[in-house]
């Protein structure tokens, strides 16, 4: 086990720069999730971690080794792929060992060790099966196995459930968490996923374009996003974004636009250097909408467009002057479609955003 | 009644392909006084034929020297063609996108035209009436080049990636990763690589004049030359011939599976 870290790393290709600046510590035995969409430069981070990539620029440590220049197999880190990239022709028993045997680990232990990842990822029955013979599930497990036999430095994985349905693709995230927590080794794992970024990770790196945007606890960067690709970025469904200007005195702001006027809750005040009248982007979580009888003074006004009935919740699509906003209710009967319908927000829970897209509130933490 | 239509003309079509084969292996085991006959059965069962022309020309040894010849040339064509194929397909290295320009446009020169400079090339080289000199010109082959290069294509990075973090270097990879992927496309090319070895003359009569060294179809072809006429004779040469065409047909009968696979995946045609 070993803690990881990259100063400054940077990745082009050709006239492209894919990740820039790429500062990151990841403490030994934590689980960090790199998360963001498609193009930001996750998977090239995780490839040259694993060597897979080369470094334009920058240094990549693993414990006090600088490995930036080493190829993969001296690295000693192990990667699940998306695509689980077994080998074929081998049997799930050939696939969990090779990289054992071409280490040339004597046979007792390597028996040893793939008795014992197939205890813990239950695949006793499946090791003299060939891949094409086994379900997506179990194929995934393997992967795990082989990494896990390898107790490596370095855990990487690398969009691993993406190619699973999503009643697997539960199972497997609980597996994986309970396997690295078992384990011990530190890992970093790359996902689009939000559900697996929130509940896999000790911590969370957003990533856009090949820059952090935020690093932080799950529930941190939820609650605080340090600006306005994170809290867009993160949650389901994403939050709602009103366009105004600040009016008042310090102290007592208030957002206001064409179809809002709020004020801000003691425990969320604006930045003290925010001044009246700056242009700004009020965020409010879907989740933190409710509907409300009657219009009152922190409340949208719109008509219904859309209402999806998710179970317990349910995500009301209402248009306010034009522009669309979803509030995320409890479920019940929900109003007619067309209809007229007021949204409360709650001060307590706002989020705000200066024109260059960084947080204005106080116990925000920028990245 | 279309259905039975159908299958009669196959039948017909099969037996227009197989009757000359059948006839031709049928009249080595005939007497002169058959050899002119249509029919596939012998009236008389000899082996004359065989003895015969295994005495009046070193078959025996004609037959190993194909034997060596074609497969040393099919197993470097394997082994450097799957190399080169997995350089051109996975590797990154300047002058990637040149190298496969020339190796299709390699495609393009008949090999009639390259003839006569190989042949002055081996006779610098002093390899005339070798082994090398029949082997070395053919050790290399575009077409298995590109139709490796096809399939490794169509290998997922992934597994590259899975290997490197394995332990495993570029050889280790091609040979433990790649080739057991690749056993469609590298039947195929061995088989061809085989056959044209093996059915090889021009090159061959050139290059060897060596009795001992020559080989099968080049000592067939030196033999219906000069092995005589009459009905005994052309038994004789149709003997040989058969050595000459049971290795292929019963190689390609074990192999024909991946063959047919590959030649269905690689979309390349017969």
């Amino acid at each position: 086990m070993a803690n990881v870290s990259f100063e400054h790393v940077r990745k082009d290709f050709g006239t492209a720069t894919v990740v820039q600046d790429f500062d990151l510590e990841v403490a030994d035995g934590e689980l960090v999730v790199l998360v963001g969409g498609s193009g930001c430069g996750k998977s090239t981070i995780l490839r040259m971690l694993a060597g897979l990539e080369s470094v334009t620029s920058g240094t990549v440590r693993i414990g006090e080794r600088e490995v930036t220049q080493l190829p993969p197999r001296e690295r000693d880190v192990a990667m699940v792929f998306q695509d689980y990239a077994l080998y074929p022709h081998l049997t799930a028993r050939g696939n969990i060992s090779l990289g054992l045997r071409l280490r040339k680990v004597p046979k007792s232990e390597i028996d040893r060790r793939v008795r014992w990842a197939a205890e813990i990822l239950e695949l006793q029955p499946f090791l003299d099966r060939k891949p094409k013979q086994m379900s997506g599930g179990q194929r995934q497990r393997i992967a795990m196995g082989r990494a896990m036999v390898r107790e490596p430095a370095v855990f990487l994985f690398d969009e691993p459930l993406s190619n699973l349905d999503a009643h697997l693709r539960g199972q497997m995230r609980h597996e994986i968490a309970r396997m690295q927590r078992r384990v011990g080794t530190t890992a970093l794992y790359v996902t689009h996923d939000q559900m697996e970024a929130m509940t896999l990770g000790d911590r969370l790196v957003v990533l856009d374009s090949g820059r952090i945007r935020q690093v932080g606890r799950p529930i941190d960067v939820y609650e605080a996003p340090a600006n306005k690709f994170v809290a867009g970025f993160i949650g389901t469904p994403p939050m709602n974004f009103l366009d105004g200007r600040l009016e008042g005195v310090r102290d007592n702001l208030e957002f206001v636009s064409d179809v809002l006027r709020i004020p801000f809750a003691a425990e969320r005040r604006p930045d003290p250097a925010t001044g009246s009248g700056e242009a700004v982007t009020l965020g409010v979580r879907p989740e933190d909408l409710a509907l409300a009888d009657a219009p009152g003074p922190a409340t949208l006004r719109g008509r219904l467009v859309l209402a999806e009935v998710l179970g317990a919740t349910t995500h009301l699509h209402v248009e306010v002057e034009g522009q669309r906003l979803v509030a995320a209710v409890p479920s019940g009967p929900p109003p007619a479609p067309d209809a007229t319908v007021n949204l409360s927000v709650d001060p307590r829970r706002l989020h705000l955003f200066a024109a260059d897209g960084s947080s204005l509130l106080r116990d925000s933490h920028d990245a | 009644m279309r259905r039975a239509v159908f299958y009669i003309v196959l039948a017909l079509a099969a037996v227009a392909f197989l009757y000359p084969f059948l006839w031709m292996a049928a009249t080595t085991f005939k007497s002169p006084a058959e050899v002119g006959g249509l029919s596939l059965l012998p009236d008389q069962l000899t082996f004359d034929n065989y003895r015969l022309m295994w005495a009046r020309a070193p078959f025996g040894r004609a037959l190993f020297n194909s034997l060596l010849v074609a497969t040393t040339i099919t197993l470097s064509v394997l082994v450097f063609g799957s190399a080169a194929a997995y350089a051109l397909a996975r590797l990154s290295f300047p002058g990637r996108r040149i190298l496969n320009t020339v190796t299709v446009a390699i495609l393009l020169v008949p090999a009639q035209l390259t003839l006569i400079p190989m042949y002055t090339l081996i006779v610098q080289l002093g390899w005339v009436d070798s082994y090398a000199a029949l082997i070395a010109p053919f050790a290399f082959n575009a077409t298995a080049i590109l139709i490796l290069r096809q399939f490794f294509l169509q290998v997922p990075r992934s597994l590259m990636d899975a290997a490197r973090l394995d332990g495993m270097g570029e050889l280790r990879i091609l040979f433990t990763v790649f080739w057991p992927l690749a056993k469609a496309p590298l039947a195929m090319v061995g088989i061809l690589t085989f056959m044209g070895a093996w059915n090889e003359v021009l090159w061959p009569l050139l290059v060897v004049r060596d009795e001992q060294l020559m080989t099968l179809p080049q000592l067939l072809t030196v033999f219906s030359l000069g092995g005589g006429a009459g009905p005994r004779a052309l038994a004789t040469k149709l003997a040989a011939a058969m050595v000459l065409v049971v290795p292929v047909v019963v190689a390609f009968t074990f192999l024909q599976r991946f063959f047919i696979e590959s030649l269905a995946s690689t979309g390349i045609k017969g």
